[in-house]
């Protein structure tokens, strides 16, 4: 199937509302964490400072920027904005630039 | 020579699907999908497909067209030709009863839920039922739908639920029934689409927009649909 990039823009929609449902999870529990005690916030700063949990973090955070991203899209077709296939089209890539946009500067602040 | 494959399939002799690859001669013209595969009937009289007008009037030769659904008959080759191949299989998400024909008894059930024909309980006045001219707008982009079937076949959540979710085709088609200022069973027939699946599993994905050959909108009628249901329910 050749899929028009609307198709493209929800299916990854879903998938990130995925990781999201199991995301979340993990950092309400890091929060937790964190706000535990002074020694769990010490350990959970240590945990999170090798590479690895930085790309899982980035990774869901990835994920939370494209669904919010995206989501807004969904409200505004919802009030009749974007229903055209230009306008799909148009919405599409406006929400493609705006969540690589927003995954980028979220790397650049994790790594900082 | 234009290459064209074909998906295969005979139930009675084959135990599955498979594609076929054919050469054609088009003489360098660019002519319809329908022309090349009436070139293929005559060189394989084995070959299944539905048609009929032959111009984009009847929607009888949906089909999937180098992994996109259109009509047969008004898709040019120039549209849809890549690296001089063409790859046609029959429409996705139906059962194939032979080569690119399907069996759409799950399109249509889903059309007759609809009831898609005008209602109205008022006595039926000695002249016909008029419209305004403003009020007739509003079945432009709705009426010309031809029931093709290229546009639920793309929708994913139609291949997912086709016996829940009525499908963009019938949608439009309820939609142009709410629209319409002589009909009078509105209520009825929100209530007959109120529940999760009939409507609201639509995405807003928009394959159904960006393949439907007469050009029309079934996500932007589908979202009237979800404004009257609101609107219905305060």
């Amino acid at each position: 199937m050749s899929l028009p990039i609307t198709a493209y823009v929800s299916i990854l929609h879903r998938i990130s509302g995925i990781v999201l449902l199991g995301g979340i999870i993990l950092l309400l529990w890091m929060l937790d964490t964190s706000l535990s005690s002074e020694q769990g916030f010490n350990e959970l700063k240590e945990t999170l400072s090798s590479p690895l949990m930085i790309i899982i973090v980035w990774g869901l955070l990835a994920g939370l920027a494209y669904h919010t991203i995206a989501g807004i899209r969904h409200l505004l077709m919802d009030i009749g904005i974007g229903e055209t296939l230009e306008g799909g089209r148009l919405g599409a890539k406006i929400v493609a630039l705006l969540a690589v946009l927003a995954i980028l500067a979220i790397g650049v602040f994790l790594i900082w | 020579m234009l290459k064209v494959e074909v998906y295969r399939y005979n139930p009675e002799t084959d135990k599955t699907p498979y594609m076929k690859t054919y050469e054609v001669d088009t003489e360098g013209k660019d002519l319809m999908v329908l022309d090349v595969l009436e070139m293929l009937k005559a060189k394989d009289a084995s070959l299944s497909f539905r048609r009929s007008c032959r111009e984009g009037v009847c929607g009888s030769d949906g089909v999937n067209i180098s992994g996109k659904n259109g009509l047969a008959c008004i898709t040019p080759l120039s549209s849809c030709v890549k690296n001089n191949k063409l790859v046609l299989r029959p429409l996705p998400g139906l059962p194939v009863i032979r080569d690119l024909v399907i069996d759409m008894s799950q399109f249509y059930a889903q059309y007759r839920k609809i009831e898609p024909f005008l209602q109205n309980d008022t006595p039926a006045p000695a002249i016909e039922r008029l419209q305004s001219p403003e009020d007739r707008a509003k079945l432009d982009g709705l009426y010309e739908c031809i029931l093709c079937a290229c546009c639920s076949t793309s929708c994913p959540s139609f291949w997912w639920n086709p016996d829940k979710f009525v499908g963009p085709a019938g949608l439009l088609q309820a939609y142009r029934f709410l629209a319409d200022s002589r009909d009078s069973a509105n209520e009825k027939r929100l209530n007959g689409l109120s529940d999760p699946f009939s409507v609201f599993r639509c995405h807003g994905i928009q394959n159904c927009v960006s393949v439907c050959p007469k050009g029309l909108n079934p996500t932007r009628a589908i979202g009237h649909i979800r404004n009257m249901l609101l609107h219905s329910a305060t």
